[in-house]
């Protein structure tokens, strides 16, 4: 029956809402997997649970709760946010709680902990939540009133996305990764071209990616609008699931004749060189040269986009033997405690400090204006997150622009933005 | 349900930072509803005089029951729910956008505020001009040009009921009872 062919996310919420089958738009009402929140909602959230009048969580061994932007607590108000949290945990029996030093950036440490499985329907009270999709989950941000509700009956309700398929094909070769491949499909589709829709990411390249560049791509999804972004299951994603959790999961597949609301097909050979989101907007894509020798004040490498292992070593490569600009300064954050323990073993730590960088704990650190490495009047800066919108990460006069591990590491050794095409096997 | 107020035209792409930095996220005490309010209706959007989809003279003039009528992707961003809130705690009854982005969609409603998307809406109105927008026949006026149009929300059943309870909290509560 052609008409019952669906795509991975229809399958997903059709399972989720016991349905044969769904269709765009249609609203649904979903049983949740998995439901997280962090220190910037989570004491919001609390408060609005309370105010429901619930007495219990409906299931205390689906909720994962992490402590990542304000951590360690800068200020009293912060701290206070992360008592009541604790406060919440304790009194609810939340199974899955990760406390400073032990956990991480919330996206990373619900993919790299297993807690995101294949076919899953995950909710977040942060956008990015789009980055579980890595995993072949449905996965999306909702805001605390929602989620108090979500953590009282375990339901929530969606809109059925249309499904973008973006089918990418062509190899990547260094300096250019995912950042740049995300960077180039948001050139594309522009802050709004994923309304209410979920994009797939498929082809010969996605299929080469590692887990952990593809969930750059999904990370960034929501920066096109996007209800979520997703990636079909393959070996790669087995073997990670199977690392973080010793079992291999299940899968939950499309079906081969599904329809999608529109293709977009890529080849990476049309990318000629880096790229790089100029304030103000993630979508106002450029090839590095046309911004190249723009001074900055600071670099930033990590966050929930780019702050993993492999961005780490990249950037490494880059800075080794040579020192951060006397004009400029870089932070390097490893974006959870497990990448920041292999990172000190492989000795990459030891290489930025050695170069002259700021090296902190796991954080969210200077992807939002919250904690730590804020941005001063007019100041500029070159980092690896994911949103440069006017006053995101300080003063509204400031300017971010964002760019693969890779480029930020090579403008820090220049002070200013930088192929790094130029550091190319030295 | 027939709502009517003041329009403020807003441009395109208003997104979550503008509405409420995240610095002011770290701020105000959610445990004291009536602190909370007062602290998320002075934090935000303050810093958007610079910034020009928003129109001139907004924060010293907006009015409680004024609607604002924005260009594409209204709400763009993160799901702090501060940036629905500080809207509402300003007095904004409504949000009516040529399309506005998911979750912002999601919380303004759940705080018991409309907001809809109806593609190319934002050319029937400017800023002073008055707008109505009846529920029952899914119709928005411009009662200043007399123009209309229809619209269609896709949403569940229940949210007609969620917007007379005044948002999705209370509307949860009156359910328990
Ligand atoms: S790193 Fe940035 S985008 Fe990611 S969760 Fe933290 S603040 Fe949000």
């Amino acid at each position: 029956m052609p008409d019952m062919a669906m795509t991975l996310v229809e399958k997903i919420l059709a399972r989720s809402c016991g349905r044969e089958k769904v269709v765009p738009d249609e609203i649904v009402d979903l049983n949740v997997d998995l439901a997280m929140t962090h220190d910037a909602l989570g004491a919001h959230t609390a408060a609005k649970f309370e105010q429901l009048g619930a007495e219990n969580v409906w299931d205390p061994s689906k909720v994962v709760v992490i402590l990542d932007h304000y951590v360690p607590n800068k200020d009293v108000d912060t701290a206070k946010k992360c008592q009541n949290i604790r406060r919440f945990v304790q009194k609810y029996g939340i199974q899955h709680y990760y406390e400073v030093g032990r956990g991480g950036i919330c996206h990373q440490v619900l993919l790299e902990n297993g807690h995101v499985l294949p076919g899953m329907v995950v909710v977040g009270t942060d956008s990015h939540t789009t980055t579980a999709g890595a995993a072949g989950a449905f996965a999306a941000g909702i805001g605390v009133d929602e989620m108090a509700v979500v953590l009282k009956s375990g339901k929530v309700w969606e809109r059925v996305p249309n499904t973008i398929l973006v089918e990418i094909d062509g190899t990547l070769a260094f300096p250019l990764s995912s950042k740049d491949l995300i960077l180039w499909i948001l050139s594309k589709l522009g802050v709004s071209g994923a309304l209410f829709a979920t994009i797939q990411f498929t082809g010969t390249t996605v299929s080469h990616l590692s887990v952990d560049s593809r969930i750059t791509l999904t990370n960034m999804a929501i920066e096109a609008g996007a209800t979520n972004g997703i990636i079909e299951p393959d070996e790669k994603t087995l073997d990670y699931l199977k690392n973080a959790t010793g079992e291999i999961p299940n899968c939950v597949h499309g079906d081969p004749d599904a329809h999608f609301a529109r293709r977009i097909s890529i080849n990476t050979e049309d990318i000629k060189e880096p790229l790089v989101a100029a304030p103000p907007s993630p979508a106002n894509v450029v090839p590095v040269g046309r911004v190249e020798g723009t001074h900055i004040d600071q670099a930033f490498v990590g966050s929930c986009t780019n702050g993993r292992l492999e961005d780490l070593q990249i950037a490494e490569r880059i800075i080794r033997g040579r020192r951060v600009h006397s004009d400029t300064r870089l932070i390097v954050i490893p974006a959870s405690q497990r990448i920041y323990e292999a990172a000190c073993e492989q000795g990459l730590l030891a290489s930025f400090v050695r170069a002259g960088a700021a090296v902190s704990t796991p954080t969210c650190g200077p992807c939002m204006e919250s904690h730590m490495g804020v941005l001063g009047p007019g100041e500029v800066s070159i980092a690896t997150s994911n949103r440069n919108f006017p006053g995101r990460a300080g003063d509204p006069t400031s300017e971010i622009y964002l760019a693969s591990p890779a480029t930020v590491a090579a403008s820090a050794v220049e002070g200013q933005i930088t192929n790094p095409k130029r550091f190319l096997g030295k | 349900m027939i709502i009517k107020g003041k329009v403020w035209k807003f441009g395109a792409d208003i997104d979550t930072d503008e509405l409420f930095a995240g610095r002011h996220l770290m701020g105000g005490d959610e445990t004291n509803a009536e602190a909370y309010q007062e602290f998320i209706s002075g934090s935000g959007l303050s810093q958007a005089r610079n910034r020009s989809n928003v129109p001139d003279g907004f924060l010293e003039n907006v009015r409680r029951g004024d609607i604002i009528v924005a260009e594409e992707n209204f709400g763009i961003g993160s799901s702090r729910q501060q940036a629905a809130e500080t809207l509402k705690f300003k007095g904004i009854a409504a949000v009516v956008a040529d399309s506005v982005h998911r979750i912002f969609f999601r919380n303004f409603w759940n705080l018991g505020c409309p907001a809809l998307d109806v593609p190319g809406i934002s050319k029937g109105f400017s800023t002073g001009q008055e707008i109505q927008i009846d529920f029952g026949s899914a119709k928005i006026r411009n009662c200043t040009t007399g123009e209309q149009f229809d619209y269609h929300l896709c949403v569940p059943p229940w949210f007609m009921n969620m917007l007379k309870a005044g948002g999705l909290i209370p509307y949860h509560r009156s359910m328990n009872r």
